[in-house]
């Protein structure tokens, strides 16, 4: 369905996609990324990082630069938030919805290799539009879809864990306890705690 | 062991339950015998203590009350000997990050907080004390915050994941 023309594909220009949340959340990716972009990681460190927020949050965005000094302003990219606290039930149908598009358009125009992400729940469409799109053979190969659990759980998952446990290539837990509930889960893996 | 500075945080939640507790003669004797010479209060949403407490506070027991809803918290986490605070994620970062003595404290009103899960997993592992609102009088009198690990960042299981990660991208 989707033509790729041969140089795009060549060019491995395919970002890396990191989705960001809120406070906490940001606090641990912080800490993932900066494990995940040291020099010496050949697949991830000349690749271009683009680090999606929600449009309304600075905090996440101030809060990871003053991590990686090396962020640019044009590393990140603002989205429309699905939901915003105490938003009424009937518009959130359609903030969410416009939501879902947006991620939907930016994973097809970037075509990231890796889309990277730890519980907020900005993350759901983007990690469906990109299975979406890989069924379809639009994105990459071999790119991957990668979902770590918040720290917090320690023996059930979130809603947005839940919700992606079934899609993505790799989910990552951080306790004994949910290793042991998931463990005929094949993609679900648990190193210890991670932070 | 000497508590002189004692900070409590509740974060954004209403937690009455806990700074009356932490207020009241039970505990402050047993922070007296503690040695505590100050009580920080983040109270967040919950009710503060009355000004003629705080003064009677001071004059029965010569510890110092200083109180505030919200503020960047650096300054007191970094002065505090013990962090008491309630089972917010946050909380329990801060205790550890910073090294610091930690008791997290139950609300019992809260129901279904995944976030107790955690409190109990750092407790299972000695990293802080764990109690509910009634026991802490008689816990600050018993705990020995110097038998607590200290906690070290995973930087190895970090490790395991970022080649797990980089395999997974060569496939």
């Amino acid at each position: 369905m989707c033509r790729i023309s041969k140089a795009t594909a060549e060019t491995s220009a395919h970002p890396i996609y990191i989705i960001l949340g809120s406070g906490g959340h940001t606090a641990e990716m912080c800490k993932i990324n900066q494990a995940l972009l040291q020099p010496n990681n050949p697949q991830t460190h000349n690749r271009p990082v683009r680090y999606i927020v929600a449009n309304s949050d600075d905090t996440s965005k101030r809060q990871m630069r003053a991590a990686l000094p090396a962020t640019k302003d044009s590393d990140f990219i603002s989205v429309p938030r699905s939901r915003s606290v105490g938003q009424s039930w009937p518009s959130s149908v359609f903030t969410t919805l416009w939501a879902l598009l947006w991620s939907c358009w930016l994973i097809w125009r970037d075509r990231p290799q890796l889309v990277l992400c730890n519980g907020p729940g900005t993350c759901v469409p983007y990690c469906y539009a990109a299975y979406m799109w890989r069924l379809l053979g639009c994105l990459p190969a071999h790119s991957k879809i990668v979902f770590v659990e918040s720290y917090c759980r320690v023996e059930t998952l979130s809603l947005s864990g839940r919700l992606l446990l079934p899609l993505v290539d790799m989910f990552v837990v951080h306790w004994p306890a949910l290793a042991t509930r998931y463990a005929h889960k094949p993609n679900l893996r648990y190193f210890g705690r991670l932070l | 062991m000497h508590l002189n500075d004692v900070y409590v945080t509740v974060g954004t939640t209403k937690f009455d339950a806990l700074i009356n507790a932490m207020t009241s003669n039970q505990v402050l004797r047993a922070l007296q015998d503690l040695k505590c010479q100050k009580l920080v209060l983040q109270h967040g949403n919950s009710t503060p203590v009355a000004e003629p407490e705080v003064r009677r506070i001071y004059e029965k027991y010569g510890i110092q009350v200083e109180q505030y809803q919200f503020r960047p918290n650096v300054e007191d986490i970094r002065a505090a000997d013990v962090i008491i605070g309630h089972a917010g994620a946050g909380t329990c970062m801060d205790i550890l990050n910073n090294g610091k003595a930690g008791l997290i404290v139950v609300n019992d009103e809260l129901m279904d907080n995944h976030q107790l899960e955690l409190a109990r997993q750092l407790a299972s592992e000695n990293y802080l004390y764990y109690c509910r609102v009634h026991e802490v009088a008689s816990k600050l009198g018993v705990l020995d915050f110097g038998a607590l690990r200290p906690y070290e960042p995973a930087t190895k299981n970090m490790q395991m994941f970022i080649e797990a990660l980089k395999e997974l991208m060569s496939q």
